[in-house]
């Protein structure tokens, strides 16, 4: 029998031939080790930053929403911006856990842990900003459908009540299927730390796991089922904060291809900061093996699909607002571009479409410190879509009259920088006390875990058979 | 008060009579962040006691101190029903003119301010004056006390210092005074000049009518009132006279009611008059106008003399000019202006500033009478309490003697003259140099800070006087509250220096009106107290003509040229007049009318002239900052703001006073700058001058940042021939060559409401009125008196500059000023936005907690206390008339002070002061039409009130009658009429939010020889 085909291997997803074992010290021995000083270093400045939002949040309580540079038209400002902004970061972590997984898509493993918590303190982040730019935000609660004796009743037309829905299901869901994929390695963790503190929260949160078969084909199932639960949910979640703009009727908001548009941007700038991170941990906490290069180019081909969705989605806004005819629509448009805010526009073109273009080059989507840079510019560039969409569209709309110009104040962009505080916090939390690898699934795409008792020749090779060795505490 | 703190006689219930520990906790529950109400001199409940004093027993209500007996309300008055305002006609003196009002007066506590409907000078209008001195009652800067070289002092201080003073009649005395035209005030002043055979009197007004006269004097040969009916005219000329706003038309209110009236267009078969403007800046006046040419204010008089040497060609009694031959003897205007004028003689009007030389008003006054305008458009009447001679000129004569030694006292009835007199006069050393200097003013001012005594004067709410009206009608001045701080008015204060004792304000008014009124006098004086006004007065008007001398009067003016180079022209400001409501929070954030400035003066002028000046004359949308220049005339110099105004003559800078205060209170402090310093005595008006870049900047807080309508259908217009030719110009289909989409399909199913719709669109039920509105823009000319009485009405808070030049004002209705066509003389459009009562309103849709909806007559409500602040329905306003209280405003400026509860007394009770953080915006005056229907359901079962029942204060205040409101319901009324009008057209038709406020589109009377 001739050969017709050639073998190619596919790249392993693990680098460097680890054993299991080695993968589970690897890992794991980063929670179990002593803290590092340069941890105290992070923790302390994303403290003081978090100190920076906790005081601007206490100011803005005690003085009212006016601290901001909010004014008459421009009743939506840096608040919303960040909002938007936070949740479409918060994109990335629920795409990559669930629908990857769903696509079985090996590569997710090594990052999926990771993405998820930075989408729960992404949403977190997100979250504050709706509930504090109200002017009354003793009565915030208002907004949730809460029997009571006033005979009270949110209004279900609003957007914004669908947003209050749509956030908060979204975060629940995504700690949910966070904390589920958790289970398995917090009880690796439960069996390797030595403090009896440790064993004894490791061990609650753990719940009893002791990874029997049941408990296997329970949480197979269950993981799938939050996977599947989830999946709709990065559609709709940024589908609906659209909705805050799409649904009115202001020029530059009221349009139909705002849900697509802001899931692409929202996956893009997620993927952006997920890389931005990844890089950085990958590098101290020595990961490379895991968090390989050929991940990174696999994120990169993502955002350049993604970033050119959304510059796809810039040209045809200006289509539309042509094609469409709106006196009011092609003004807008018009004034984006060329407008008082013109810089802005330009800056958010030329990052979020410009420059994933470079990715079109193997070499500069291999290229570790080049995606670092990028993933940043992309993020920046994000930031100003939201600006751009929020203030332009307000700034310039109907009546000529009631023009104006909005600009920020300072303690807009401390309550912004504040909330990289919490962000990081939380964050810096998660790389110390929790497995920033799902440890369990990642042994589940190595090689090892896929022993084929065929060579590439298709002959038999009788399988080398290891007696476990029972485990040394010691060690 | 003070002086019985507790002796509370009015009682409201047996337990407050009883005073028992249980009710005193109750009564100071009642307002827990003013727990110390009940012990402070000027509570609400003190105003109790003070009301049954003023409608139980009016007749001792004048006096400075409640010394009189206060009755209980056990015997409560007729019609009073406690929560329910009674209504009381009075009048505002402004300088010699007095306007008839009606005064809402709830709880003995004046709070709104509407004109009187059967006084002729408001007929029911107003202007923002007139709106915003309520404010200034309640001003809690106003001086508190007579003060002796600054130390406070009290009331009988002055008394027993005035008797003791003024005993000895062979003083030397100068009085100053303010014009009034109060015939007690003269006949007091006729006694005191009797009693001092040594003293002068003079007035000084830094803005008086004294040209005007001299005008008349030079034509006719005596001092006559001009007063202009345009409701006869068919053609009117404005030569740099603004008289529909009111810091240049005493008249203001009437002039703008008659004027508009001649252009109101129902029909294709209306006609309107013709208005020609000619001035230097843009004034509302020029606005209106169908025709405006730009000219320095240097250049009107050889304009008027030109135009008059033309005419001399065809009409007689013109000869002195027909030896004018200068710049603009070959003007196109000219030609035009000439055969127009002389089409329609008889029916004309030619009028100019107040400010002018006499020479011109002189030519104004030949011109009218050449053209037989005279004792037709324009009559002429002798003002019985003027002297017969030229007041300014007495003015400086007067205060040469002062300076010279010649006085030992001076008196000083009103005014600041130390503020506002010409800088070369040196009042303030001229003062210096005399013994006794006795001030009464409301403000501890400039003057007052001078003189040995200031005496702190009442405010005309709050004592009684009287006056005459621009043509005459008498009217009695009745106070509506006692002094809030013991202030005496002017005619009790020259009593006390004729008498040395205090006599009620009361007293002496009746004693002059007993020689006035005729038959039994108490019926007849309260039939006055009631109506507002004597029926029987006016003025008689006078025959005129030319006076033998006038050629020769008029000859040396004749060959005056224009300034060469850059003049300035010093104007009363529109809405500081002179600097006297220079604390008034409603006038300093009231956008000025043409420039929607707030908060400053500025120095006006063309591009051209910023870019010869040397600064930009582009201005940053992005920022506030302006340049300044410096501006040097007559030696002296000053900084201020430099602001471009589309359509200001090139080469000429106008500038407007009353800025630039310090120490008269906490609103003027530190606002503008003071221009009074380049006045002199020898220019009053323009002047050359030098101007340079400073080569700062300074912010000056604007409300509206942007001026073109990038040809945008907000505004629509048209000529009135092209309206009678395509009279359904002003539809959606005509302007833009297409309809809104759906609508044929919508027509054709017989729906006219809006578009084709999904959704059966259900209007309120049919036992409900409709509530809608219309705003005729064919009548308002943007002076912005429906923003104030909007502000009066419904509580909106004073914000300040700083928050206002961050785009936060809180007005409810704005009004929008458009530039159209050539940017250095274009057209310009006010349009008045208040809500549009959206019925299918953007607004409710995405309001998360239901804070905004739709009542079922038609009004998009707003419910502040289930408000959270998402702002989302401001976003979603397409007009953008929804304002959000981004701080505790109402509780900045209702805490100011040592006694807020002076301010807090201004606010109308029936409508809720806001908190932080909810969003306000145009109620329809929800409380007024709510009034009327519980009134209407009560007397006929419906809740449908008859048309004219309820008015909004927008349309009540506006005295070009451009508002209409009412049922849509009901097909006769006015505003169902309006609506029906071919005129009738509703911004942004194509989002079908179908707004219940519509427009009536603005037409032009354009000369078809001169477009």
């Amino acid at each position: 029998m001739s050969k017709t085909y050639e073998y190619v291997p596919e790249p392993a997803l693990v680098k460097g031939n680890h054993s299991f074992k080695d993968i589970t010290a690897m890992v794991t021995d980063i929670n179990l080790r002593p803290t590092p000083m340069g941890w105290y270093i992070a923790f302390g400045v994303s403290n003081i930053l978090l100190l920076v939002l906790l005081v601007s949040i206490a100011w803005l309580f005690w003085e009212g929403t006016g601290i901001w540079g909010l004014n008459q038209p421009v009743g939506w400002g840096w608040a919303i911006i960040n909002f938007v902004w936070w949740v479409g970061i918060g994109h990335a972590g629920t795409l990559i856990s669930a629908i990857l997984f769903l696509f079985r898509q090996g590569w997710r493993t090594a990052i999926n842990r990771f993405a998820e918590a930075m989408t729960i303190f992404a949403v977190m982040c997100a979250g504050i900003f709706p509930a504090i730019h109200v002017g009354r935000v003793w009565v915030v609660y208002w907004m949730f459908p809460i029997p009571n004796s006033m005979a009270m009743w949110p209004n279900f037309n609003s957007p914004l009540l669908w947003d209050v829905f749509a956030v908060s299901t979204y975060f629940t869901v995504s700690l949910l299927f966070w904390y589920v994929g958790l289970v398995p390695d917090l009880a690796t963790i439960r069996d390797r730390i030595k403090s009896k503190v440790g064993q004894v929260i490791y061990g609650t949160f753990a719940l009893g796991w002791r990874g029997s078969n049941r408990h296997w084909w329970n949480y197979e199932k269950s993981y799938m089922i939050l996977a599947g639960l989830a999946t709709p949910l990065v559609l709709s979640v940024h589908t609906i904060v659209s909705f805050d703009f799409a649904v009115s009727i202001i020029p530059g908001w009221h349009t139909t291809i705002f849900p697509p548009y802001f899931v692409a941007g929202a996956v893009f700038s997620g993927f952006a900061m997920v890389l931005t991170l990844m890089i950085v941990c990958r590098k101290i906490y020595g990961l490379e093996d895991i968090m390989t290069v050929d991940h990174i180019e696999k994120m990169n081909i993502i955002i350049l699909v993604t970033g050119s969705m959304v510059g796809f989605a810039y040209a045809m806004e200006f289509f539309i607002a042509w094609y469409g005819g709106v006196e009011y629509e092609k003004a807008i448009f018009i004034l984006r571009a060329t407008g008082p805010y013109a810089w802005a526009y330009w800056i958010m073109v030329t990052c979020n479409v410009l420059s994933p273009q470079f990715f079109w080059f193997k070499k500069l989507r291999r290229h570790v410190a080049f995606t670092f840079m990028i993933s940043i510019v992309v993020n920046i560039g994000m930031w100003f879509e939201r600006f751009v969409i929020t203030v332009t569209s307000l700034s310039t709309d109907f009546l000529p009259s009631s023009w104006g110009y909005y600009s920020p104040t300072f303690w807009d962009v401390a309550t912004y920088v504040g909330t990289f505080g919490l962000f990081f916090t939380f964050f810096l939390l998660f790389l110390r006390f929790l497995p920033m690898v799902a440890v369990a699934e990642l042994k589940g795409v190595m090689p090892q875990a896929d022993p084929h008792n065929y060579n590439e020749e298709g002959e038999y090779v009788p399988p080398k058979v290891e007696i476990p060795q029972p485990y040394k505490k010691s060690v | 008060m003070s002086d019985q703190p507790n002796q509370t006689t009015y009682w409201k219930s047996l337990n407050e009579l009883a005073q028992n520990e249980e009710y005193k906790k109750f009564a100071e529950r009642e307002f827990p962040e003013n727990a110390t109400e009940l012990t402070d001199q000027v509570s609400r409940r003190s105003f109790l006691r003070v009301m049954g004093a003023s409608i139980a027993l009016a007749g001792f209500a004048s006096c400075r101190k409640p010394i009189q007996k206060i009755l209980p309300y056990s015997r409560q008055p007729e019609d009073l029903v406690l929560g329910e305002p009674l209504f009381y006609a009075t009048s505002m003196p402004f300088q010699d003119t007095i306007t008839g009002l009606l005064i809402t007066n709830n709880e003995g506590r004046p709070s709104k301010i509407e004109g009187n409907p059967d006084h002729p000078s408001s007929g029911g209008r107003t202007n923002i004056y007139h709106q915003a001195c309520i404010l200034d009652l309640y001003d809690p800067d106003r001086s508190r006390s007579p003060r002796r070289n600054g130390e406070n002092v009290s009331g009988e201080d002055f008394a027993s210092f005035a008797a003791e003073h003024f005993s000895n009649t062979e003083r030397s005395i100068l009085f100053i005074d303010e014009a009034t035209s109060s015939p007690t005030y003269h006949r007091i002043k006729q006694q005191i000049l009797e009693r001092f055979p040594n003293s002068q009197w003079v007035t000084y007004e830094p803005f008086s009518e004294n040209n005007a006269l001299e005008g008349t004097q030079l034509a006719f040969g005596s001092r006559l009132r001009t007063v202009n009916h345009f409701d006869r005219a068919d053609v009117v000329l404005a030569l740099d006279d603004d008289f529909m706003n009111p810091q240049a038309g005493k008249n203001s209110v009437e002039y703008s009611l008659k004027l508009t009236s001649k252009r109101k267009v129902e029909s294709t078969s209306d006609d309107m008059s013709r208005i020609y403007s000619v001035e230097n800046a843009f004034t509302n006046t020029g606005s209106y106008a169908d025709h405006r040419l730009r000219l320095k204010s240097s250049q009107i008089a050889p304009f008027t003399f030109a135009l008059a040497a033309r005419l001399a060609q065809s009409v007689n009694g013109l000869d002195a000019f027909s030896s004018v031959n200068n710049e603009f003897s070959n003007h196109d205007w000219i030609d035009n202006l000439s055969s127009e004028l002389l089409n329609s003689q008889g029916n004309s009007i030619i009028t100019v500033g107040a400010e002018y030389a006499p020479e011109t008003h002189a030519a104004v006054a030949a011109i009218n009478l050449a053209l037989g305008n005279s004792g037709n458009t324009v009559t002429y009447h002798e003002l019985p309490y003027r002297e017969n001679r030229d007041e300014n000129q007495a003015f400086l004569n007067a205060v040469d003697q002062l300076k010279a030694g010649v006085f030992d006292t001076v008196v000083m009835v009103g005014g600041n003259p130390a503020y506002n007199t010409p800088a070369d006069l040196d009042f303030t050393a001229a003062l210096g140099n005399v013994e006794t200097t006795i001030h009464l003013s409301d403000y501890f001012d400039e003057t007052s800070r001078l003189s040995t005594w200031h005496v702190n004067s009442a405010h005309f709410l709050e004592a009684w006087g009287d006056g005459l009206s621009f043509t005459g009608q008498r009217s009695v001045i009745q106070p509506q509250i006692l002094p809030l701080f013991g202030g005496i008015s002017n005619i009790e204060f020259l009593q006390i220096l004729l008498s040395g004792e205090t006599t009620t304000g009361y007293d002496l008014v009746q004693e002059t009106w007993a020689g006035v009124i005729s038959g039994d006098f108490n019926r007849g004086w309260e039939e006055i107290l009631h109506d507002g006004i004597d029926t029987t007065s006016g003025f008689s008007s006078a025959e005129v003509s030319l006076s033998g001398d006038f050629s020769s009067f008029i000859q040396p003016a004749l060959t005056s040229r224009s300034i060469e180079g850059i003049e300035i022209a010093i104007k009363p400001d529109v809405r500081l007049f002179d600097g006297r409501f220079a604390n008034n929070g409603w006038l300093q954030e009231l956008p000025e009318p043409m420039t929607k400035i707030t908060w400053d003066n500025v120095a006006l002028m063309s591009a051209a002239t910023a870019r010869r000046i040397g600064i930009n004359p582009e201005r940053s949308f992005s920022s506030n900052k302006v340049p300044v220049v410096r501006i040097n005339a007559g030696g002296r110099s000053l900084e201020i703001a430099a602001w471009i105004e589309p359509g200001h003559a090139d080469d000429s800078i106008t500038l407007t006073v009353g800025y630039g205060r310090q120490n008269l209170g906490r609103v003027a402090d530190g606002i503008g700058v003071d221009t009074y310093p380049l006045r002199t005595s020898g220019q009053m008006f323009y002047q050359q001058a030098s101007v340079e870049a400073a080569g700062t900047t300074y912010e000056i807080a604007c409300v509206q940042d942007h001026h073109s309508l990038e040809g945008r259908d907000m505004i629509r217009t048209t000529t009135l021939a092209g309206y009678k030719e395509k009279p359904d110009f002003a539809t959606f289909e005509s302007f833009h060559g297409f309809n809104v989409p759906g609508m044929k399909e919508a027509r054709a199913a017989g729906d006219e409401r809006g578009p084709v719709s999904l959704f059966n669109e259900q209007y309120g039920p049919e036992h409900q009125p409709q509530w809608g509105m219309t705003i005729d823009l064919n009548a308002c000319f943007g002076c912005g008196v429906c923003t104030i009485a909007c502000q009066a009405e419904n509580n909106i808070p004073v914000i300040g500059k700083r928050e206002v030049g961050r785009r936060r004002v809180m007005h409810w209705i704005r009004t929008d000023r458009y530039y159209e066509g050539d940017p250095d003389n274009p057209t310009v459009y006010h349009q008045p936005v208040p809500c549009m009562h959206c019925e299918l309103a953007p607004c409710e849709q995405v309001c998360p907690v239901a804070a905004t909806t739709h009542s079922e007559d038609g009004i998009n409500q707003m419910t502040y206390n289930r408000c959270i602040g998402t702002r989302y329905c401001a976003n979603n306003c397409p007009f953008k008339v929804r304002r959000f209280n981004f701080f505790n405003y109402s509780q900045e400026y209702l805490t100011t002070g040592d006694d807020p509860e002076i301010i807090q007394m201004a606010m109308n009770p029936q409508v809720t002061v806001r908190f932080r953080g909810v969003i306000e915006k145009c109620t329809y005056c929800v409380q007024r039409v709510n009034k009327a229907k519980i009134k209407t359901k009560i007397a006929t079962g419906s809740k449908k009130p008859g048309d004219g029942t309820v008015q909004t204060a927008c349309q009540q205040a506006c005295p070009a009658n451009a508002i209409s409101f009412g049922d849509l319901t009901d097909a006769n009324s006015i505003v169902s009429v309006n609506k029906r009008n071919d005129r009738n057209y509703v911004m942004l038709e194509e989002m079908n939010v179908r707004p219940r406020t519509s427009y009536l589109a603005r037409l032009t009377n354009k000369n078809p020889e001169l477009s």
